[in-house]
């Protein structure tokens, strides 16, 4: 057939490659068998298939929004028109809050409740601060991001968490 | 174009991407054959595995990274080692990007298990697998025995060869 005549591999570079896999093979096939055999002999080897799940702990990706830090001084925490919302744990809530602070303590694992959303968003508050436990990651500013996500505007936490915001309470005197 | 690839200068940074693939495979490969149950682990936190396959891989997998690492260094085999190394990378940045897109927070398990918090994934981590899948497939390419086993062995089996005259 006239034309032009298709592109060949040359015959010694088809051997080569040919060549090449069988090799990759060959040791894909003992690296099989190393691998199985040592597993076998081992102490701590594992089951060649596994029967029950893995219960893994991977943070489901929750909805995040923007959100910014404050300061624990800065006036705009302590202003009437802020919610104040507390991100740790009830007992720790419990123990010190500041006057009005609400408790959705935050859970790594489970979203915040709808009806915990809707709470702060019939609040009628013009700003939410979100304050936590001050580690790393902070609750605080996870809780904050949450509900940022989830349409809530103008949400910031509280850098520190609370012990600062402690603190700063305690040299206000109020509230 | 045919001159790109008579380049001289490729057997050079072919050599050196051979063993720095190496270092790479040597050092990643470590605390999997050492704890197979926490690669395991590291694998099904992809999710992306049937369950019946993670134990499998988990056992296999570094075994195959200690290989192709080893060939790359010595020099043996060295474009099937490039081969299973493009293989393994092109596997890696599939299951990386998978999680990436899924917004899974987890750490990569490339050189340490999930238990560290280290090399969390993102897509710097993808663009370090594409980088180096490059680098195995250069190999594959220019390496032409610069040093090495391979070099070795193929003048022994010329000298042995009877000469035709």
């Amino acid at each position: 057939m006239p034309g032009i005549a298709p592109a060949a591999i040359h015959p010694v570079h088809l051997q080569s490659l040919r060549a090449t896999v069988r090799d990759a093979l060959l040791v894909l096939a003992a690296c099989a068998a190393v691998g199985a055999a040592t597993n076998a002999l081992r102490p701590g080897g594992i089951a060649f298939v596994q029967r029950t799940e893995y219960e893994i702990l991977v943070p489901c990706p929750e909805g995040s929004g923007d959100t910014q830090a404050i300061q624990a001084d800065d006036p705009a925490v302590w202003d009437t028109r802020t919610l104040l919302v507390d991100a740790r744990s009830a007992a720790e809530h419990q123990r010190w809050h500041p006057t009005g602070a609400i408790a959705i303590p935050f859970d790594y694992l489970e979203p915040t409740a709808p009806e915990q959303v809707r709470r702060i968003a019939s609040s009628g508050a013009g700003r939410v601060v979100v304050f936590g436990d001050g580690g790393n990651p902070d609750s605080g500013e996870q809780l904050a991001r949450e509900i940022a996500g989830k349409g809530i505007r103008n949400v910031r936490f509280v850098e520190g968490g609370a012990p600062p915001l402690e603190k700063a309470a305690g040299l206000r005197g109020a509230r | 174009m045919r001159g790109f690839f008579d380049w001289r200068g490729h057997a050079i940074f072919a050599m050196a991407a051979r063993l720095y693939l190496a270092a790479i495979f040597l050092f990643a490969c470590w605390h999997k054959i050492l704890d197979p149950a926490a690669f395991a682990l590291d694998i099904a936190t992809y999710q992306i595995l049937p369950l019946y396959l993670v134990n499998p891989l988990a056992i296999v997998l570094p075994w195959v990274e200690l290989a192709a690492g080893l060939m790359l260094l010595l020099g043996f085999r060295t474009r099937a080692a490039a081969l299973l190394m493009a293989g393994m990378m092109a596997m890696f940045t599939v299951a990386i990007s998978i999680a990436v897109a899924k917004g899974l927070d987890m750490s990569c398990g490339c050189f340490a298990s999930q238990g560290s918090a280290d090399d969390p994934i993102s897509w710097h981590t993808i663009l370090r697998d594409l980088s180096w899948l490059l680098l195995a497939v250069y190999v594959f390419i220019f390496d032409r025995r610069p040093l090495g086993l391979d070099r070795l062995l193929g003048r022994r089996k010329n000298a042995a060869a009877p000469e035709i005259s």
